[in-house]
């Protein structure tokens, strides 16, 4: 895609952000509200839910448990102004891969619930790739909980 | 949503930060052996100057232990002038070059001329002959051109004495800083700190700038930042996450990493007029962009295959050609200075390792033995590379020469180092 068919997208994604066949013009606009992180200011929703999904080495695909532990979300996301999605990955392999790995995780999870019928534009997506680790050791079991999507609601 | 930030930062120099410090793990046994004489001096010129930067230059020279020494306690004579020296006090303690110099005073203002010169002892020759003026407070600045000149003359490699190391500090889990500092650790400055993560830092190719990735505002960013005066700004890619910026050659653009909808795809940045132009598009993850010496390609890392694999790109015909086969994750493949090589992390069997390939041949050959090996950078001469690895909780860099001869370590004192970046030389 040349620069200006890319200057032109956005530009239409923020006149019509709400247009379902621009999909892409939908997630440019989470990222770009994700800068001034005003969800934030906003109250946690507490669920006691599982908030964490983890997954496999260099996969982003979600099994059946992890697509039951999302269920569970549903009715407080109905409720929730905004979902934040956070993905991560373990120390193992490239850091800049890891990060776009974290965002395919998080994505998955993103996809999951707009099957499910939650709408995109509530959703928020970032990666912190392996730059953020629940556990600093070095073994299978602190990887395998590194490699996760964080759910939060507000 | 304009949210270009230009705060100026004093450059924090601080020596109790001064925490990268060289140490030698293993050198080979049959390294050349060098005597570092001490320099005569003039009779109003303290004898310990001489001393001093005969020390500095053999601390140079043994930084990445790619050659031995001899100590001075064990020398038969310290000639200062070519006269004065022969050959068998050397040729018998197995020395194989010899470096010999003198200072003389050029006024009361501390001004010196230092010549010195640098004998083959098995040939009996005299290599190379020079000689420096300078003030006597410049003495790191003076002992680091004449290594770089002897480590030429005897190795036919580009010194690297004056480049420059960036890297990120970990230092407890809510602090990360950007730091340079000169290759032996010395003059640390500390550009930037946060309480997000830091990433991927890349010098332009005159050394006056550092791009690199923070999380400062929640996401992933690029940011330029001015050495010179500290002065820090956020690369506008249409407000999305973006990342994995590197130079061209030419200083004018950085490769870079856009993810539009959660498909990273590799751009050329033009940083005058802010173009943005796009080289992959593929609903794989394409990430770690690096660009050929001469700027006709573009190495990157591609999972299109099922994994991590590495393509290059011919940015004018936009041709790609899949660049490694064997092992199920070969990702952040970088170039060598000649071009006709890569090095990369190459993953088997569940270890991560630094390896190199030669872009005429199938064979990945493995360079580094720990596990958890990354974020490999090459000295401006192709000789060394250093990475980052683990022990234990701890990041710490590794460093060794490519014969795999030499290998050394550059540990921090408290919390982790990571994301080494090796300058260019200098101008």
């Amino acid at each position: 895609m040349e620069p200006i068919g890319i200057f032109i997208l956005a530009m239409v994604c923020q006149l019509y952000s709400c247009a379902s066949n621009v999909s892409d013009s939908v997630d440019q606009m989470s990222y770009a509200s994700v800068a001034g992180e005003e969800y934030l200011q906003g109250e946690k929703i507490v669920t006691n839910l599982e908030d964490k999904v983890y997954f496999d080495f260099d996969k982003a695909i979600l099994d059946a448990k992890d697509k039951g532990l999302i269920d569970e979300y549903l009715p407080f996301i109905e409720e929730a102004k905004i979902v934040r999605l956070e993905g991560h990955c373990d120390e193992r392999g490239t850091r800049e891969y890891n990060l776009a790995l974290g965002e395919r995780r998080a994505l998955e999870v993103r996809d999951y619930l707009i099957v499910k019928g939650i709408s995109g534009k509530k959703i928020r997506v970032v990666s912190f790739g392996e730059e953020k680790p629940l556990k600093r050791a070095s073994n299978e079991k602190a990887w395998s909980e590194n490699r996760r999507v964080e759910i939060s609601l507000y | 949503m304009k949210k270009t930030i230009a705060i100026v930062f004093l450059l924090v120099s601080s020596n109790i930060f001064s925490i990268l410090e060289i140490e030698i793990l293993k050198g080979s046994d049959n390294l050349s052996k060098i005597a570092f004489v001490p320099f005569g001096v003039e009779d109003d010129i303290d004898e310990d100057y001489g001393i001093q930067i005969s020390n500095l230059i053999e601390k140079n020279m043994l930084l990445f232990a790619e050659f031995e020494n001899l100590d001075k306690s064990e020398m038969l004579s310290y000639p200062a002038k070519e006269e004065d020296f022969f050959y068998r006090d050397w040729k018998v303690q197995g020395v194989d070059f010899s470096l010999i110099g003198k200072i003389n005073s050029l006024n009361a203002l501390g001004n010196l001329n230092i010549s010195y010169s640098l004998f083959n002892v098995n040939r009996r020759i005299k290599i190379l002959e020079g000689e420096i003026n300078g003030n006597e407070e410049d003495i790191d600045r003076i002992s680091k051109i004449i290594s770089n000149r002897v480590y030429e003359k005897i190795t036919g490699l580009k010194g690297i004495f004056d480049t420059k190391l960036a890297y990120v500090i970990n230092s407890d889990s809510n602090t990360y800083q950007m730091c340079i500092s000169d290759i032996d650790g010395q003059n640390e400055k500390v550009l930037f700190t946060s309480k997000s993560p830091i990433m991927s830092p890349d010098w332009s190719p005159d050394r006056k700038k550092i791009a690199y990735v923070s999380f400062e505002n929640g996401f992933a960013e690029i940011f330029i930042q001015d050495l010179i005066s500290g002065k820090r700004e956020a690369i506008q890619a249409l407000g999305m996450t973006n990342s994995a910026p590197v130079w061209s050659p030419d200083g004018k653009k950085l490769a870079l990493v856009v993810s539009f909808s959660g498909n990273p795809d590799i751009f050329s940045y033009s940083i005058n007029s802010k173009r943005l132009i796009r080289l992959t598009d593929h609903y794989a993850i394409d990430t770690e962009p690096s660009w050929s010496p001469d700027s006709k390609k573009i190495i990157f890392t591609s999972d299109r295959s099922g994994g991590p694999q590495l393509y290059e790109i011919n940015t004018q015909t936009k041709r790609k050609k899949r660049l490694t086969k064997d092992g199920n994750y070969n990702a952040r493949g970088k170039y060598f200075p000649d071009g006709r090589s890569i090095f990369f992390v190459h993953g088997n069997n569940g270890n991560f390792q630094i390896a190199t390939k030669k872009l005429s041949s199938r064979f990945i050959e493995t360079l580094t033995s720990t596990s958890l090996d990354e974020s490999p950078t090459i000295s401006p001469n192709g000789n060394i590379i250093i990475y980052a690895t683990k022990d234990g909780a701890n990041g710490y860099l590794g460093g060794i020469t490519l014969d795999g001869k030499s290998r050394f370590s550059l540990p921090v004192k408290n919390g982790s180092v990571r994301e080494p970046a090796w300058s260019p030389l200098a101008n």
